[in-house]
């Protein structure tokens, strides 16, 4: 291992990654491969690509975290502020870098009764002084905006303001480098943009910050981002430029809606995320470019043996308050017809996943009823309403069990008594469905997380629903995986199947779904299509449920449409209308 | 019951104010002569904790946990009353059963010991933070990783709980009959037992890198944020429980013990 600085000559870089190779054992492949990045103080960097592309190795190895902790092959050199990141002493890094992943709640230590004493944590392992702890603890909570959670307990914060924390939890160790891994994927809108924001403050105060993302809010902030395919880094540069057409979109990866517009526009890509720009750009000169078409994945209607009539839901009066107190439905009322792909959005605490368990069972109503064609579901068992409608968990691994991908997606039918025939032919078709067939034999805890997702639909695919219930099914998605998720849910629909879903994902109900349904506080605020309810005269409506309209809703409403296009191509397509 | 405080009820009572280790010796006292002083003392140690109880202000939140060892108590007292070996002194013939004095009497003491056990260690939990615990043992030499691997594992138990309960769902809205047969119920346990295991070793991976990331255990002369209250009054508490332990065990050793 060599260790390369250039002393006297330029300021030591807070990361460099030179040519660094990362072998995981039994692995045929490297995980990272020959891949040279750095990252001075005071930058905010990014990086994306496709999942198993090398993202989170590239994070480890940036945290100092192989071969010292996760075992690796490692070769060429990692260098953290001039320290060899490859070293095997723990004590090499520490206080230099720190990293912060995905799942907030395991970021914390889960033992401190404040988010005050979760900050010491860190300081106490440095055997800081207790006389100067408390100083620097209030200057980072005031510094990073969260002096207001100072004596919360930690578990009982939301996603987002759990991650604010994580990070500021190694922030007050004073490292130089912080590496985050998905930071957002489990956050909300309002929470993904809190974190969004905090890491830019934190780059202008000086911290060098890499993050591994596919979130364009996010990406659309770093000074310059670097693209992985395969293990290799294939592109470097604006967010604008790497997540567009020329090389993004050389690897099969959608463009981002302002990124796509900004090109449609013939834009300079460093204005691919400034909204005033593209607005500017497009009233006046208006797209210089057609969009074509839109690359869309497509599994065609669902078709399935043992088809049923698909019956219609009907939600009357719904009301439901938990053993806490929590009054989580206060007389909803919804009808689902067969054939409508229907999203439900709110803020966190609103209501929508207490609706979405009604459906299914899973709930029983304090109040109102749930019938499907007519039959209440009050005297039916989960696992007999689970022929007829299908729930995909938001976190797979709350279901999966079995040594297979096959298995596990045979589960379900196998547990509706179908025969062996028919399971089989099941099971191939959603596994089709979400493009999983290659990987029938794997066993789901050898895939990563967005195809762990993947595995759970297809268990739920393969038990044939009427109705479709998925519960946040983007979340820890790439795009890719996304677009596939909205290619089931038009086959299901395609098929006269109902698909309701809850997401935070506003261009992902944007673009597929037909009908949108906006609750609050236990209530549905507004019932209707997305090109309205999603328009300019409702951005307070949203707003009052922590949601923003979706970037082209957002350009189109600035232009002056009407109605509100699904994608970056149908506000192209609707501004050639009208010109 | 929280993730993070256990079964810890938040409190400004004289028996929240203890020092951990003064508690911690209580109930290692009252342990010991549970089982090792004659059983009469039982009636006496019911009696003292619950007036603890009552003055800390636990007196209900105690009563209310008393459904848990319920069904145990009693059992042990309906089969020690009906099943004792050797029995001789029928009480109460009922067809072919018999209550025995000799089965009512172990009945009563077996189920009193373990009253008395449970009420002492209630009434710890309900008073100590675990992390106060922690601290003050880790202040009195112990290794700081072992007691922040048993802590970690203490509270696994809500966190464990908590999933459990979602993976039941997602079992259950897969088609999954946990109601039926014996020989059906014991099927499903496997679809809940496995994403209960691996959930947490994924959780425990991304756990430990946190851990990691915090430095956590990688130098020594760690310092300490928590301060740990030790009043005046605990520093000569201490001792006189240490002497009371040591009473109990010498009380048992020469024969006065036998219950």
């Amino acid at each position: 291992m060599t260790e390369t600085t250039t002393r006297g000559i330029a300021p030591i870089a807070a990361l460099r990654l030179a040519g660094l190779s990362v072998r995981y054992p039994g692995q045929r492949s490297p995980s990272l491969d020959s891949v040279d990045l750095e990252v001075q103080a005071g930058e905010l960097v990014g990086v994306s690509g496709r999942t198993g592309a090398g993202k989170s190795t590239l994070a480890l190895a940036a945290g100092g975290f192989l071969p010292r902790v996760v075992r690796a092959t490692v070769t060429g050199s990692a260098a953290v502020g001039g320290i060899d990141a490859t070293s095997l002493d723990p004590r090499a890094l520490l206080g230099h870098v720190g990293i912060v992943f995905a799942t907030p709640a395991n970021q914390l230590s889960a033992s401190k009764q404040t988010v005050r004493e979760e900050l010491a944590f860190g300081l106490e392992n440095l055997g800081v002084d207790r006389a100067d702890m408390d100083g620097r603890i209030s200057t980072v909570l005031v510094r990073l905006g969260i002096a207001n959670l100072a004596d919360r307990e930690p578990l009982t914060l939301s996603g987002g303001e759990q991650q604010r924390v994580a990070i500021a939890s190694i922030v007050v160790m004073g490292t130089s480098l912080l590496v985050l891994d998905e930071p957002t994927a489990q956050l909300d809108p309002v929470g993904a943009a809190d974190v969004g924001a905090l890491l830019a403050e934190l780059a202008r105060g000086g911290t060098a910050v890499l993050v591994v993302e596919h979130d364009p809010t996010i990406l659309g902030q770093t000074s310059r981002m670097v693209l992985l395919e395969s293990a290799k880094a294939v592109g470097s540069g604006e967010p604008g430029y790497v997540l567009g057409s020329r090389v993004a979109g050389l690897y099969g990866l959608p463009a981002p809606t302002l990124v796509r517009l900004a090109e449609l526009a013939e834009m300079d890509p460093a204005l691919a995320f400034d909204e005033a720009a593209i607005v500017a750009n497009l009233s006046s000169h208006g797209p210089r470019l057609a969009p074509g078409a839109e690359p869309s994945l497509s599994i065609g209607a669902w078709e399935a043996a043992r088809d049923r009539p698909v019956p219609v839901a009907q939600v009357q009066e719904l009301a439901h308050r938990y053993p806490n107190g929590v009054e989580a439905l206060r007389g909803v009322s919804l009808r689902f017809a067969p054939g409508e792909a229907a999203v439900i959005l709110g803020q966190n605490g609103s209501g929508k996943t207490t609706l979405a368990k009604h459906l299914n069972g899973l709930l029983r109503p304090d109040r109102g009823d749930v019938q499907f064609d007519g039959v209440s579901t009050r005297n039916l068992r989960v696992d007999e309403l689970s022929a007829t409608v299908g729930f995909v968990f938001q976190n797979p691994d709350d279901q999966l069990f079995e040594r297979t991908v096959e298995r596990e997606v045979s589960f379900g039918p196998r547990n509706l008594g179908w025969n062996a025939a028919t399971v089989r032919q099941l099971v191939e078709r959603a596994l089709d469905a979400v493009g999983l067939s290659a990987v029938g034999g794997t066993n789901p805890y050898d895939l990563d997380l967005s195809r762990r997702k993947l595995v759970s639909l297809a268990s739920v695919l393969a038990m044939n629903p009427s109705i479709l219930v998925l519960d946040e099914p983007t979340t820890g998605q790439d795009p890719v995986g996304t677009e596939r998720v909205g290619a089931v849910v038009r086959g299901m629909r395609d098929a006269g199947r109902t698909v309701i879903a809850i997401t935070h994902n506003m261009e992902f109900a944007a673009a597929h779904f037909d009908r949108v349904i906006l609750m609050r506080e236990g209530i549905v605020i507004a019932d209707g299509p997305p090109s309205e309810l999603l328009s300019a005269p409702n951005q307070a409506l949203l707003a009052s449920t922590g949601l923003t309209p979706p970037p082209a809703a957002r350009i189109a409403s600035a232009l002056g449409l009407t109605l509100v296009p699904r994608t970056a191509a149908g506000l192209i397509e609707a501004l050639t209308a009208r010109r | 019951m929280s993730a993070t405080s256990g079964y810890f009820v938040v409190g400004t009572s004289w028996l929240h104010h203890r020092h951990p280790l003064t508690k911690l010796l209580g109930l290692g006292f009252v342990l010991l002569a549970t089982f090792l002083l004659p059983s009469i003392t039982l009636v006496l140690l019911v009696i003292a904790l619950a007036g603890i109880a009552a003055s800390a202000g636990l007196a209900a939140r105690l009563a209310r946990a008393m459904r848990i060892p319920a069904v145990l108590l009693a059992s042990i007292l309906v089969v020690n009353a009906f099943f004792y070996p050797g029995a001789t002194d029928r009480l109460l013939e009922l067809g072919p059963l018999a209550v025995s004095r000799e089965g009512l009497t172990f009945g009563t003491i077996s189920a009193g010991r373990v009253l008395v056990a449970f009420i002492a260690s209630v009434l710890f939990l309900f008073t100590t933070l675990a992390d106060d615990l922690l601290e003050a043992l880790v202040a009195r030499g112990a290794s700081h990783r072992i007691a922040f691997v048993i802590l970690s594992a203490v509270q696994l138990v809500p966190r464990m709980q908590l999933r459990a309960a979602s993976i039941l769902d997602a079992q259950q809205a897969r088609g999954l009959a946990i109601e039926g047969s014996f020989g059906r119920r014991i099927r499903a346990l496997v679809p809940l037992i496995g994403p209960v295991l691996l959930g947490s070793l994924i959780d425990v991976r991304e756990r430990t890198f946190a851990l990691e990331a915090r430095g956590f255990g990688a130098r020594p002369g760690r310092t300490a944020y928590r301060q740990v209250v030790d009043p005046p009054s605990d520093r000569w508490l201490r001792p006189v429980l240490v002497l009371g332990c040591i009473a109990v065990i010498v009380a048992a050793v020469t024969g006065l013990g036998r219950g």
